[in-house]
């Protein structure tokens, strides 16, 4: 089994961000693996050490994302790709998709797995766009994975009614919740060995491709403006007695905000 | 004159919340409605479904969409908006807009937005507002294809109760089963349990409840209050608490009127979850948590005293 991984890097989302005329500010800012993205390499890694199958990353950006990558290497992945363009640097989900569709019709995959969204757009759409692209079943917010035979996966699925159980075909895509595992914290024996492992850098022509090709040039849409997030001031906070405070802060949300 | 589908949010044979929302905002923008309903028994929703809003009832039913299955779902849908030729076609806030709403941009050509706040529409110039980086921005987005298919944030819009539509039921081809993703099995969560999505009232318990008595006991309070229970991260990675419990950034999002977040420290992932509430009650026993910074009432104690004492007054007030 061939699988296919994708990994993105995005903003810590636990630092603060600011926004100046329209724009984030870089200063400040500090870059990681996306979350979900390393649930998807750590179920990548999983069956290779479970099924023997092959692990390829494919990481997509403008910019350096060695680093990242090093990290995946050092999880367990065995090859990686990292197609670097300036053109993606603001790249929407669909252009992002269309690219994925190329590096995975450039290999010979079984498996895409890919995080359930990124942490700086909350998007999700990426994943599920390369599936109908390419017209390839796809299963989204996955928390299990296990392999039936050569050609087919079952898969669990959290959904609105509860958790779905689904027969999967491959070659198919699946996008993982958290929920799937807690990715590995890699040992220092894999920390050595990454360094030294070589990574596939390409543009977009060294693809076989160009940024007009993937829909880059005629977005559906485009982000005109980032805004502050009108910020939640915190309220009032009761210390001493604890009868007293809850006594006070009951009657306040009957009479004062009236949502008792 | 824009078009603008909604696809009715069911769950369990219910009809939620979130489809009157949508669709008395598509009203207010002037658009033509009309609202999809696709499941496995829907056709009794229809005047449920015109009383929302909607002018036009697109009903796609059949036994083979007892369980979601996201590919005949999407053509469901895609099927009724070139029916309506809507001009856009937005889903509530759920896991089942997220998964299709991709698959229905791409068949339609459309843009896709998910999570959005805010739509405004100035002659061809469509816009919408939508938070990213858990909450932490707003991106205002411009949509340059002639279509746009969104998944509308939960909360975002508020159902007018003036508003209705009139009956016009047509009934649509069912989808063919996807064979590629065959769904096998549905273990439900349906446990009479209050649906944490739609709650007026959502409870949520963290780490501070440390086991499976703290668990109980705030779920106690939930029960009390008629609430919808939910969870941080913490609980749920702990085994305490199930995935479907889970309110933030990557789990549910919630806009109660009241959301009461116990022993729940206040991570940036689950604020994204839930800081879209009318009113937030914290309590935490650490006064520095980051919880308060957004509570519109915080109380610093240990859960393990106070919950009792507010399901004690909570009692009174009820009596």
């Amino acid at each position: 089994m061939k699988i296919l991984t994708t990994v993105k890097k995005v903003v810590d989302v636990e630092l603060n961000i600011h926004v100046e005329n329209g724009a984030i500010l870089d200063k400040g800012l500090q870059y990681v693996i996306n979350a979900w993205d390393e649930n998807a390499v750590e179920a990548a890694v999983q069956l290779k050490e479970s099924h023997k199958a092959d692990t390829t990353l494919v990481s997509l950006g403008s910019g350096d994302n060695t680093d990242i990558i090093r990290k995946c290497y050092a999880m367990g992945i065995d090859d990686a790709i990292q197609i670097d363009d300036p053109a993606l640097a603001n790249a929407d989900s669909p252009t992002f998709a269309r690219v994925l569709q190329k590096v995975y019709e450039a290999g010979d995959y079984d498996l895409v797995i890919t995080g359930k969204q990124a942490q700086d757009t909350d998007a999700g759409q990426a994943g599920i766009m390369l599936a109908e692209f390419l017209n390839i079943p796809c299963v989204s917010n996955v928390i299990k994975i296990e392999v039936t035979d050569d050609s087919h996966i079952q898969v669990s699925r959290l959904g609105d009614a509860g958790t779905e159980i689904l027969d999967v075909t491959l070659p198919a895509v699946i996008t993982v919740s958290d929920g799937i595992n807690e990715p590995r914290l890699p040992a220092m024996r894999g920390i050595m060995m990454a360094k030294k492992k070589k990574i596939n850098v390409m543009d977009l022509a060294g693809l076989g491709t160009s940024f007009e090709d993937v829909g880059g040039t005629a977005p559906a849409s485009e982000i005109v403006e980032f805004m502050p997030t009108e910020k939640r001031k915190g309220g009032q906070k009761f210390e001493g007695d604890p009868a007293e405070v809850t006594a006070k802060v009951v009657d306040l949300l009957v009479n004062e905000a009236k949502v008792l | 004159m824009t078009n603008i589908l909604v696809v009715a949010d069911i769950k369990q044979g219910e009809l939620k919340g979130s489809t009157a929302e949508l669709l008395s905002k598509a009203r207010a923008l002037g658009a033509d409605t009309a609202v999809v309903a696709v499941g496995a028994q829907v056709k009794d929703l229809a005047p449920q479904l015109a009383a929302a809003g909607s002018d036009t009832q697109y009903i796609v039913e059949d036994a083979s969409l007892e369980i979601f299955s996201a590919r005949p779902f999407a053509a469901a849908v895609v099927k009724a908006a070139n029916e309506f030729n809507a001009d856009m076609v937005w889903f509530g806030f759920s896991e089942t807009g997220k998964a299709a709403a991709p698959r229905v941009a791409v068949q339609l050509e459309a843009a896709c937005a998910t999570e959005i706040i805010d739509v405004t529409i100035d002659g061809d110039a469509v816009q919408i507002i939508r938070p990213a980086i858990a909450n932490k921005v707003l991106q205002k987005v411009k949509v340059n294809a002639p279509k746009l298919v969104a998944v509308v944030r939960a909360g975002a819009f508020e159902a007018d109760p003036d508003i209705s539509g009139k009956e016009n039921v047509v009934a649509l081809d069912v989808p063919e089963a996807d064979t590629g993703a065959k769904v096998q099995e549905l273990i439900s969560d349906a446990s009479g349990e209050i649906d944490l999505t739609d709650a007026d009232i959502v409870v949520s318990v963290g780490r501070g409840a440390k086991d499976q008595k703290g668990v109980d006991l705030v779920k106690a309070l939930a029960d009390d209050l008629a609430a919808g229970f939910g969870s941080s991260r913490a609980m749920v990675d702990a085994g305490l608490m199930a995935h479907n419990k889970q309110v933030g950034q990557t789990g549910k999002i919630v806009a109660p009127s009241l959301y009461i977040a116990v022993g729940i420290s206040g991570a940036i992932q689950h604020l994204a979850g839930m800081n879209g509430s009318k009113v937030i009650l914290a309590v935490n026993k650490d006064p520095e948590a980051p919880i308060f910074n957004v509570a519109d009432f915080g109380i610093v104690g240990d859960l393990f005293d106070v919950v009792p004492l507010l399901k004690e007054e909570i009692k009174k007030i009820r009596a």
